[in-house]
């Protein structure tokens, strides 16, 4: 299929970029890595008039790192930061994440704000995100403002962005020193989308109890879903197998996926409960075996 | 056929076709660029099944770009339904008139100066739908008040066939032991890399078509559009390119899009292309038709299966198009498989769903076969508590009694399945697997082994298509037989040896084997043979069966070339023996030089003879035209019509395939993953051994694809839910696991070169294997496994339903 | 595909039938609903433009109120076509009385067909709940504005 007829933009810096959008409005969509965007464009589910290409936008490709958070811009392409050597010393979840995104030649392409700004229930950067509790820098016409990874996925394809705006900036707080992590996705087959994804965090600081825990799920829901209550189970407790079943129960009861042809509801809900389990352990093992 | 000494067939020799295929230099359908070329885009009908009140057309007509426009209503008045061998045909043509069956079926076809402004006018195509009641079940299709699609027919049944062969009630009566099935094959396809495409142009000067595709030979399709189009078939030039990527029967379906797109170039009397894009191929291609089957095996205590009972249900979709019924058909030669049973039932059914429409999918009607037949030989062993490998040695046909006439009429030409069958289980070391399988057992884990032995059926008879109509109805008609290929063997002045064929490979090889075969023939290098594989209704000899499908190449196609060769080779020993006053059966031809048998020092070199036949015309013997060619189109003595029994030798040659499969199902999860894998293969003589391993890579991996992944899924309103590749899960090179194959050669005595059939192979066996191998690892839970695809969650599914039960 | 779930209202059952049936407000409450005219009684032209992000669409088509029976239960009937292709939906739409609440529980079919239906399988379900929803918090909305 061919896409319907566009006008097409390279704006060179931000300021350009959201002038385009001020100008189009609704008509306008941003166009970063494209693999998203271009195969819908091309089934003619979405029919923007206006492509504002950003590529071409200087200073939105970067990874640094200041104080306690790992600074990544909106244009930093995912396969970039999964090899980042930063990036695997001091957030190694947020690469193992990326490494379940597609096959390599669209991790090249396809850019952290565009799958975070794209929003798709199932993607891994968003759970990610989500279990770290990242925030999102955008900036539009009215100045910049930083959004919470709660609130910044709102439901389907949908994230607080405001039309006019673009995602220039993401702060991911690094893993404290003897945290145990774990990113686990159940797929059909290698390169799916994911069917249910688990991001695990387990935060001991200096103790023998695990401080903190946190644990997001994809693929159950319209955005991630951080599962609250069993977390809560974790938190100042002594980690064991038993208890880990019990959080992996808990966390299944609480997602409410939606069925479709490849996993019915009940099998997300399985899926989900498995796959926290077998995520907690492998977070678990680390931390007993130093990281 | 006489024996020579073979240098080249049977060595893995390097592909000539590689170089240029990864050099990007293929000549495929998107690669051909002729002037003025304008191009087509179709709007298809988003709805299941729909009356089409209106189309209004005068916007998209506006539209920048558009030459034309044709909907069905003008369509019906430039063309004919298509012929399809049944009796009550529908009428299909090849775009909906006034109603539509399926979603994607063409609704109309814009001409444009490309494809951008194309699908910018479909936008703008207004057409009033009157959605009705959607049927997709096959079962639910053929009750009464099932919506009906078509009015002319009256009923859902395409086709319905009663087959008695030999004494079923008697071997019931005898049985000691009826068993029963109920099994459901699903609907899954090719989905090859290249889809379909067509460029047709029409010269209103000279009333004359050239159309170009990428159709799988002209078979029986290049006469079929003449006729729906009124167009003698001299008028309408077919070419195929010389590349295809990938067919795999997909592109041998009766498709309406060469028809269509023939129309679009006839109403702007021009030049008209049109490339499916992946979406249309998903939702209005070509699959392979689901099948629910109920069969039952009457058997004795030990293990003998004295006969078989089973009702076949085939869904082809909105409607029914050529080869189909083949579908039902195409197996009957082999409908008992590898086993002595003499007794069958049959009873056929071909019905019609609003789903999308079939043709030969790789393995074409015998994966549905097999599927029910060996599961339901290891519910058998089941049942009387005999290891499944046991039963089948049982029942096998022995080495010894080949040539083998099975109860349907199929004349299997050469095999030793046991022995084949053996090499698997060897592979495996079967008895040390049971071993590991009872610990598993004991702790609690779910390992299965599954078996299949299945013929694999080569070289198809289009007499068996005729099968579809009682004996009756074909007295009144002129029977149709036959198998034939086309080669052309020539040697040019400068004694280039030249071969054309078109046997219209779309990934096979053919050049690179037909290299091989030649070589041997003259005692030359394969890599100073030339090879132009091509499809041109003008400039090649061809017949309605001539093309590639059901495997033909390795057999019919070697013959036919070996044939020609020895043709051009006959010639060339009289032009030696007049050269050199000696008789022509003292001649021999070795290594490129002709000369008297025991006198090699007075020999003549091929360049030679070839320089006598074209450059000293006079020279040649009295009466011989000049030149050196060699041509045969060449039918098996094997394809004959059906007798009055409804038997027929659905095939000509027969290989086997036998699977050894270890797995190991995941109970969390419902995932399988695979422990071991032995497939043992004989295709008689093995031509290339690296093509072969690549053909039986292929189905395997094919197979593997409509047993655990692949399926063209539908909502019970009839809309595709799976119209891209995202959903549509093809497996890819992470999903393969780790096989082992196997070979045995027992040669056919029919071809020239005792070679058989390679291509379809595994697509017939593993899908039954992997079935057997989850049953037999859900045994313990009391899981019956009676469908594909076996997904994670519905293994997942029958698990936690078996845990209820308990 | 079958929907089905609830919502409940804070506000009485005769508020919410009367809401519910007033076409002025259906059109406020529909999401993305830019015209709603009533042909005969009970039947309407409906013109949306609803999407996701980028998958936005057009639809025209008609909605139907049907086997009224006030103030238990009604039938929605609509159907839409658009460039992305059709929506064909039919709802069961029941009221029941829970205090000073009202709890709406539905149940229906959603068919999709065209573009959307091939590639969107994935989440058509999850996004005609997440409409309902908005519809649902849309009427809210003028029940606490009507008073």
């Amino acid at each position: 299929m061919k896409p319907s007829a566009f006008e097409y933009f390279t704006p060179a810096t931000v300021t350009e970029a959201i002038g385009l959008l001020e100008r189009y409005g609704e008509e306008a969509k941003v166009l970063a890595g494209g693999q998203s965007l271009i195969p819908m464009m091309n089934f003619r589910v979405a029919r923007p008039k206006v492509l504002v290409d950003i590529n071409q936008v200087k200073d939105l490709d970067y990874i640094r790192e200041e104080k306690d958070e790992l600074v990544i811009g909106g244009l930093t392409r995912e396969r970039a930061v999964e090899v980042s050597p930063l990036v695997q010393k001091k957030c190694p979840i947020l690469s193992e994440a990326i490494s379940y995104i597609g096959h390599l030649p669209i991790r090249t392409r396809g850019t952290m704000g565009g799958s975070l700004v794209h929003a798709d229930p199932t993607a891994e950067i968003p759970v990610v995100v989500s279990a770290l509790e990242g925030k999102m820098k955008v900036a539009g016409p009215s100045g910049e403002r930083l959004l919470g990874a709660d609130e910044f996925f709102v439901t389907y394809l949908t994230s607080a962005l405001d039309p006019l705006e673009i995602l220039v900036e993401v702060r991911i707080p690094t893993l404290p020193p003897n945290t145990g992590w774990s990113f686990m996705e159940f797929n059909r087959r290698y390169g799916d989308f994911g069917i249910v994804s688990v991001a695990a965090l387990l935060f001991m600081g200096d103790k023998e109890r695990c401080q903190k825990a946190s644990l997001a799920l994809g693929g159950v829901g319209p955005t991630p879903l951080r599962t609250r209550k069993a977390e809560k189970l974790l938190a100042g407790q002594v980690i064991t197998d038993a208890l880990i079943a019990k959080a992996g129960i808990q966390a299944s009861q609480e997602t409410e996926p939606e069925s479709d042809y490849h996993a019915s509801a009940e099998y997300r809900r399985n899926l989900a409960r498995v796959f926290t389990q077998r995520s907690l352990t492998e977070a678990w093992n680390k931390v007993k075996g130093g990281k | 056929m006489p024996e020579i000494p073979r240098k080249w067939v049977g060595k893995s020799m390097k592909r000539k076709e590689d170089l240029r295929l990864l050099a990007g230099r293929g000549n495929f359908m998107d690669d051909i660029r002729l002037p003025n070329m304008k191009q087509a885009a179709i709007l298809r009908s988003p709805y299941a099944h729909a009356w089409i009140k209106g189309i209004d057309i005068s916007k998209a007509l506006e539209s920048p770009g558009v030459l034309g426009i044709l909907t069905g209503a003008e369509v019906a008045k430039m063309s004919q339904p298509f012929p399809v061998g049944v009796s009550a045909p529908p009428k299909y043509y090849c775009c909906a008139v006034d109603k539509v069956r399926f979603v994607g079926e063409p609704v109309a076809v814009v001409v444009a100066d490309n494809r951008y402004l194309a699908e910018d006018a479909l936008d703008l195509i207004e057409v009033e739908y009157d959605p009705l009641p959607v049927v997709v079940d096959i079962e639910e299709a053929i009750k009464p008040g099932a919506p009906i699609l078509h009015e002319n027919i009256g009923s859902n049944i395409y086709n319905h066939r009663f087959f008695k062969y030999g004494d079923m009630e008697k071997a019931c009566r005898e049985a000691d032991l009826v068993v029963k099935g109920k099994f459901k094959f699903p609907k899954y396809g090719s989905t090859p890399i290249e889809t379909y495409g067509v460029i047709a142009s029409y010269n209103p000067f000279s009333d004359e078509y050239v159309v170009y595709n990428n159709y799988q030979g002209p078979f029986v399709n290049h006469s079929l559009v003449a006729i729906a189009l009124g167009i003698p078939e001299n008028k309408m030039r077919w070419i195929v390119p010389a590349d295809i990527g990938g067919g795999f029967g997909t592109k041998t379906g009766m498709y309406p899009y060469v028809a269509l797109i023939t129309l679009g170039a006839k109403k702007i009397g021009g030049t008209v292309k049109w490339i499916e894009d992946r979406r249309e191929h998903l939702l209005a291609s070509a699959t392979g038709t689901d099948r629910v089957t109920y069969m039952e095996a009457a058997v004795k205590k030990d293990g003998t299966i004295l006969g078989l009972k089973d009702k076949a249900i085939d869904n082809t979709g909105g409607y029914i198009r050529p080869p189909e019924p083949g579908c039902a058909y195409r197996s009957t030669g082999n409908h008992t498989g590898a086993y002595q049973i003499r007794n069958l039932d049959r009873e056929v059914l071909v019905v019609g769903t609003n789903k999308c429409l079939t043709a030969p999918n790789r393995g074409y009607g015998c994966q549905e076969l097999y599927f029910s037949l060996e599961r339901l030989v290891d519910m058998v062993a089941a049942q009387l508590g005999m290891d499944p490998a046991e039963i089948r040695f049982k029942n096998f046909i022995q080495a010894n009694q080949f040539p083998y006439t099975t109860a349907t009429g199929g004349v299997y030409d050469a095999g030793d399945y046991p022995k084949a069958f053996q090499m698997a289980l060897d592979m495996i070391d079967y008895k040390k697997i049971r071993e590991e399988q009872k610990k598993a057992r004991a702790e609690g884990r779910l390992m299965g082994i599954g078996l299949s032995s299945v013929v694999d059926p080569s070289v198809t008879n289009i007499a068996y298509v005729t099968i579809g109509k009682t004996v009756e109805e074909r007295r009144q008609e002129r029977p149709k037989s036959g198998s034939g290929e086309s080669a052309v063997v020539k040697v040019d002045p400068l004694g280039g040896v030249h071969v054309m064929v078109c046997t219209n490979p779309q990934g096979q090889g053919h050049e690179t084997v037909i290299s091989q075969i030649v070589a041997d023939e003259f005692g030359i290098d394969p890599k100073d043979v030339t090879v132009s594989n091509v499809v041109d209704t003008h400039d090649r000899l061809y017949s309605i069966t001539t093309g590639s499908f059901s495997s033909r190449f390795a057999s019919q196609g070697t013959t036919a070339v070996v044939r020609a060769a020895r043709q051009v080779k006959e010639k060339m020993l009289k032009i030696a023996a007049h050269m050199l006053e000696a008789n022509v059966e003292d001649m021999v031809l070795q290594e490129g030089k002709v000369f008297v048998k025991g006198s090699p020092e007075k020999s003549i070199r091929l360049r030679h003879v070839a320089g006598v036949a074209h450059w000293d015309q006079s020279a040649l013997p009295e009466g011989m035209d000049a030149g050196l060619f060699g041509a045969s189109l060449y039918s098996m003595p094997t394809s004959q019509p059906p007798d009055e029994l409804d038997r027929v030798n659905s095939s000509n040659t027969y290989g086997f395939v036998a699977e050894a499969i270890v797995v190991e199902v995941e109970p969390e999860t419902g995932q399988v993953k695979f422990l071991k894998w032995a497939s043992v293969h004989d295709a008689g003589t093995i031509i290339n051994p690296m093509i072969v391993e690549g053909q039986v890579m292929g189905s395997l991996v094919h197979a593997l694809g409509g047993t655990l992944y692949e399926e063209f899924a539908y909502d019970e309103n009839g809309q595709c839910l799976t119209a891209s590749f995202q959903d549509y899960l093809v497996p890819t090179a992470m999903e393969v696991p780790k096989v082992e194959i196997g070979h045995l050669e027992t040669p056919s005595p029919l071809t020239a070169l005792g070679s058989k059939g390679t291509g379809e192979a595994c697509s017939m066996s593993v899908p039954v294997a992997i079935g057997n191998a989850i049953a037999d690892a859900l045994a313990p839970l009391g899981v019956a496994i009676d469908e594909l695809p076996l997904g994670p969650n519905k293994i997942w599914d029958l698990i936690q339903k078996s845990k209820k039960k308990k | 595909m079958k929907i089905e779930g609830t919502y409940t209202f804070s506000a009485p059952q005769a508020r919410v039938w009367e809401v519910l049936n007033t076409p002025k407000h259906l059109q406020e409450a529909l999401p993305g609903c830019e015209k709603l005219e009533e042909r005969e009684p009970g039947k309407f032209d409906v013109y949306l433009k609803i999407g996701i992000a980028a998958v936005k669409g057009s639809y025209k088509g008609k909605m139907e109120i049907a086997d009224a029976e006030p103030p238990h239960r009604t039938r929605l009937i609509g159907e839409g076509k658009g460039l992305p292709g059709f929506v064909k939906g039919e709802a069961l739409i029941q009221l029941t009385p829970q205090d000073q609440n009202t709890l709406i529980s539905y149940q229906g079919d959603v068919q999709v067909g065209g573009l959307l239906a091939g590639v969107g399988q994935r989440m058509i379900g999850g996004v005609a709940k997440m409409l309902l929803e908005h519809f649902f918090k849309n009427m809210e909305k003028i029940l606490k504005l009507a008073g």
